[in-house]
């Protein structure tokens, strides 16, 4: 393995990135949660993705390693990875400061490391996928809009101290601030699950009669419109909502007053197609070098709200209800994005 | 007839002195098993990054069966590794990146992991509480304070510190100066008359009451310990992540149990051994690896690592159980 993948990066150097003959790679794609859908669909889009590689004549080969892990258990996986010899590491990463030392090893390995869906702050690893802070703002706006710029609005957040949840808090956070008439009366953490999520509404519910907005994230988003529904608050509440089927079904069946900014699980696809063109050696446009470790590329952030919600409904047709509305960057997307 | 008698007899006699070998059969399998699956696992990179890895869940085992080993548990040990990590980071960050600040933070650390098994141990044996549920709670305050200590996970540890856990001193890597120091740690505390008391009162808390023995203290001490040696496990983790993360070892708790069970301890108390759970940490990480190289498609990977580490359960304990019958 280890040898074909050295003769391979010789053969590049010898004829030059550029050239564009057929070429194979290795990547390896490591998952350390598995306590959703998403996780799951995200997985299966990368390793679609990677199929369609071979309409380009080149071979792309993912191997996977997607289990509830701790941290060091993740750790193993790169670990694994550089015994393997794989080329590239796709990794969603269960803490965003505690791979450096082994992004450092795999890089020494010759191994181009991409974190998706979290940043990571390893010098030695690129990000790709979307700005959480942007993509909690695009939802705060739209419920500062929704609700008239004024009145008492609640957020419902996940996993206290996760990065991505502490910079989605910090997005809409900023976004209220701009509007003076809107008071943030109380955040509570629901934990990214949906009956918690369910139960925060209805205490916020009963503890606020005069709620005018509510901003939660992801699936929790199916919880509390349940108890707002419950409190038959419809017609009167505006709160962000979620990208699965079942809840964008009930979106337009019961004319929600709803927006969802997307955090496609097509991320990590976009990631490898991305990673592949990397590894031909190519060079992006403009290098990776946004956020707060000025490692990263941040991809567009899609978003929902009732202009379009039944096209998405329509493009989710005949999919499971558990199925999250995706979007990826195709191959030729990605090579947009190199000189 | 006679021979088979005496080979049981045999077998008998080493699982009673040495109960670990069970654990240390299965190990050595799953060596091989890797070998084969990916011979590059068993390069000495590969075994060093094992060791890398596995190092703080190896010290969190072995803390766990102190005070398993006096029919207790502790339910919070991921959270005192998480709360003695960002500890020690934060403490760096206040008193410089000097050899001598990172000894004195590491020694904060180890205070702070000793604290917290003292207020573990005065909540379950001192107020008699349900270990399960007094160190579940002692869990979430530990989380809770290691929260307020470094809300969000970050701050670099100085490269003085992980490039030591990392490489080598006098050509060889620190790593095997860690277990040499683990392997003493347990050669020396299995021979230490306070293991022995540990040891009886969870055979049988009321008969050790009977004979005189001070229980509560014992308990007591059992989780002071455990609080160091969890403490110690964060110093690993901190070298090998080289940062500090409140979350990082909530998920390790249940796999300190496992590792603890597979290496051959009861949870039942009584019967112990410290070695084996140091072994059961390091079968656990092997597992994970054999079932990704063994070329398990991802849906099923944890389905197939939850139901191997059943298997190598039942297999040690099956083994004991025909060798004792």
């Amino acid at each position: 393995m280890r040898l074909k993948s050295l003769l391979l990066s010789a053969a590049i150097l010898a004829f030059g990135a550029s050239s564009g003959a057929a070429e194979e790679f290795t990547i390896g794609l490591s998952n350390g949660w598995v306590g959703s859908e998403w996780r799951t669909q995200m997985i299966e889009e990368a390793e679609e993705a990677a199929k369609k590689w071979a309409g380009k004549g080149d071979t792309i080969k993912v191997v996977v390693q997607s289990a509830n892990v701790d941290v060091p258990g993740q750790i193993a996986h790169i670990r694994n990875f550089i015994s393997q010899g794989v080329n590239a590491i796709i990794i969603n990463p269960n803490s965003p400061t505690a791979f450096d030392p082994v992004f450092a090893q795999a890089k020494e390995a010759g191994i181009l490391v991409v974190s998706t869906d979290a940043e990571v702050s390893s010098p030695d690893a690129v990000y790709i996928g979307i700005n959480q802070k942007a993509w909690a703002e695009a939802g705060a706006e739209w419920l500062a809009k929704a609700i008239g710029g004024k009145g008492n609005v609640v957020a419902i957040n996940g996993v206290a101290g996760h990065p991505a949840n502490e910079m989605r808090a910090s997005g809409y956070r900023e976004v209220f601030a701009n509007y003076p008439d809107i008071k943030i009366v109380n955040e509570v953490n629901a934990n990214w699950d949906q009956a918690q999520g369910q139960q925060a509404m209805q205490n916020l519910l009963a503890t606020y009669p005069d709620l005018a907005g509510v901003w939660v994230q992801d699936g929790m988003a199916a919880g509390a419109w349940r108890s707002i529904a419950d409190a038959k608050r419809t017609s009167n509440i505006a709160a962000t909502g979620e990208i699965r089927k079942d809840f964008i079904d009930l979106w337009v069946k019961e004319g929600l007053n709803s927006g969802a900014s997307v955090n496609p699980p097509g991320v990590m696809a976009s990631a490898l197609n991305v990673a592949v063109f990397m590894l031909k050696g190519r060079e992006l446009t403009k290098p990776a070098t946004d956020g707060q470790y000025k490692n990263s590329m941040y991809l567009p952030i899609p978003f929902v709200n009732s202009d379009n919600v039944k096209s998405v409904a329509t493009a989710l047709d005949g999919k499971p209800g558990f199925y999250s509305y995706t979007q990826s960057l195709s191959i030729d997307e990605a090579e947009a994005l190199f000189k | 007839m006679d021979a088979t008698l005496t080979s049981r007899g045999n077998w008998q006699s080493i699982l009673g002195r040495y109960p670990f070998v069970p654990a240390l059969i299965i190990l050595i399998m799953l060596l091989v098993f890797n070998g084969m699956a990916e011979p590059n696992s068993l390069s000495f990179r590969s075994v060093n990054g094992l060791f890398k890895t596995y190092m703080a869940l190896m010290f969190l085992a072995v803390a766990q069966t102190l005070v398993v080993s006096a029919a207790d548990v502790d339910l919070s040990l991921g959270a005192i590794l998480s709360l003695v990590n960002v500890t020690v980071v934060t403490t760096i960050g206040v008193f410089g990146d000097g050899p001598l600040a990172i000894v004195a933070a590491c020694l904060v650390g180890v205070f702070v992991g000793f604290l917290c098994g003292l207020l573990n141990g005065f909540v379950v044996a001192g107020l008699n509480l349900q270990p399960i549920v007094a160190t579940f709670a002692t869990g979430v305050l530990f989380t809770g304070i290691a929260l307020w200590v470094l809300p969000v996970a970050g701050m670099p540890v100085p490269s003085a510190y992980w490039r030591l856990y990392g490489g080598s001193v006098l050509g060889i890597p620190f790593i095997y100066y860690i277990l040499a120091g683990l392997g003493l740690a347990i050669f020396l505390i299995s021979r230490t008359t306070l293991m022995v008391k540990i040891l009886a009162v969870g055979d049988d808390q009321q008969g050790a009451f009977q004979s005189g023995l001070p229980v509560t203290r014992i308990r007591i001490s059992a989780y002071a310990y455990c609080g160091v040696f969890s403490a110690f496990a964060a110093l690993c983790i901190t070298g090998d992540t080289a940062s500090g993360d409140p979350l990082v070892g909530n998920a390790m708790t249940l796999y300190s149990i496992a590792a603890v069970v597979l290496g051959g301890t009861a949870l039942s108390g009584g019967k112990a051994t410290l070695l084996g759970a140091a072994i059961g940490a390091l079968t656990i990480g092997l597992i994970n690896s054999l079932v990704f190289f063994v070329g398990t498609p991802s849906e099923w990977q944890n389905l197939v690592q939850g139901m191997s580490i059943l298997v190598a359960l039942m297999l040690g304990i099956f083994v004991s159980r025909r060798v004792e019958q």
